[in-house]
């Protein structure tokens, strides 16, 4: 009985040696296998999957093609508006400037978005009147519009949606649009979303933190 | 003699009158967006204080400097932008309302040449009850300090 009892506690011993190895290599491998945690946000809405989205064809203020291709290899903020729009666009353009500007400054220099304002007018905002009214802001960021099919098709896939509104008093009209902020990764994946009213400190400390995990998740 | 002494009596009470109302509302912080080269389409803020009694109803503005100027309202519904025109905007006694980005602001067709940086852009008030304003505006860029 009780030699038989020994004998059952060597063969657990046996078991040990393999659990001990596996315990170690999973303990190894730990860090790299399992995805870091997500980033601390103050206002960014992180995409639980990047999402992938189908090409587009939009023309830039320089009239080069604007595709995805050109999202890819770099972090990309979308603004989507119209330069007749007074108040929403010009402010949340100079923000984006500002958030340019700051992250010019961190001492651990961050890779610099690309930011690209999206006219969602292409009857008034040629790419010569983007040329001219984009880089005022910061002669980095760029413009862009398109064929009204292809705004659309860009913008249903990245959740903005906009519609011409009612003439105004010189028959002007306007333009109701999303006033978000969106994030592609240099996946060419839209990764994040940022909510209005946007400030500069606010974009500037999240899309830090949504590179900094973007760079563990995959060391 | 009596004429006179008559317009005069009314010139003073006229000034009273004025300075009492004039007591009453103060417009500070005003504003006018640097327009971005190629906008058609310009912003102008500024703060209106009431510090009277009752309350007082802002309806129009004007400028020798634009054709027109609409009192606007912007607003985000839903994650959605929305500029709306407004007919008029009432603060409230010893209250103030803010003309200011993302929210009510006037708005201006840019006019040529447009303003710069250094101008100052002359806007007048005018209120439901006959009373008016008049402020000077720096052109500012967004995100200047006041």
């Amino acid at each position: 009985m009780h030699g038989h009892r020994r004998q059952a506690g060597r063969s657990e011993i046996w078991w040990i040696i393999p659990g001990v190895v596996i315990a170690a290599l999973a303990w190894h491998f730990y860090p790299v296998s399992e995805p870091a945690a997500p980033p601390t946000l103050q206002k960014a809405t992180l995409l639980p999957q990047p999402r992938a989205i189908a090409d587009f064809h939009l023309v830039d203020h320089h009239g080069r093609t604007l595709n995805l291709a050109r999202l890819r290899g770099h972090w990309s903020l979308l603004f989507f508006g119209y330069t007749h729009c007074p108040d929403v666009c010009p402010t949340t353009l100079q923000t984006l400037a500002t958030t340019l500007k700051r992250l010019d400054a961190v001492p651990t220099k961050p890779e610099l978005p690309q930011v690209i304002f999206i006219s969602v007018d292409p009857d008034r905002d040629t790419p010569e009147r983007l040329a001219a009214y984009v880089p005022y802001f910061d002669t980095r960021m760029l413009g862009a519009t398109g064929k009204h099919q292809e705004l659309e098709h860009l913008a249903r896939q990245v959740g903005i949606v906009y519609a011409r509104s009612r003439a105004g008093k010189d028959g002007n009209y306007l333009v109701d649009h999303s006033a978000a902020i969106v994030l592609f990764d240099p996946d060419g994946r839209l990764h994040a979303v940022f909510g209005a009213p946007h400030d500069p400190a606010t974009l500037a400390a999240d899309l830090q933190a949504i590179q900094r995990h973007y760079q563990d998740t995959r060391r | 003699m009596r004429l006179h002494t008559r317009g005069l009596l009314a010139a003073v009470l006229l000034l009273i009158t004025r300075a009492v109302d004039a007591a009453g509302l103060h417009v500070d912080g005003a504003w006018v967006r640097e327009a971005p080269p190629g906008a058609a389409m310009l912003a102008a803020y500024l703060v209106v204080h009431n510090d009277g009694d009752r309350p007082r109803t802002l309806v129009s503005v004007d400028s020798p400097r634009f054709d027109f100027v609409m009192l606007h309202r912007s607003r985000v519904v839903d994650g959605v932008a929305h500029m709306e025109h407004v007919e008029q905007i009432t603060i409230a006694p010893a209250g103030r309302v803010a003309l200011q980005p993302g929210g009510y602001h006037l708005m201006m067709p840019a006019p040529e040449p447009p303003p710069r940086v250094g101008e100052r852009i002359p806007l007048r008030l005018h209120f439901q009850d006959g009373e008016t304003l008049q402020v000077e505006a720096p052109v500012r860029r967004a995100g200047d300090a006041p």
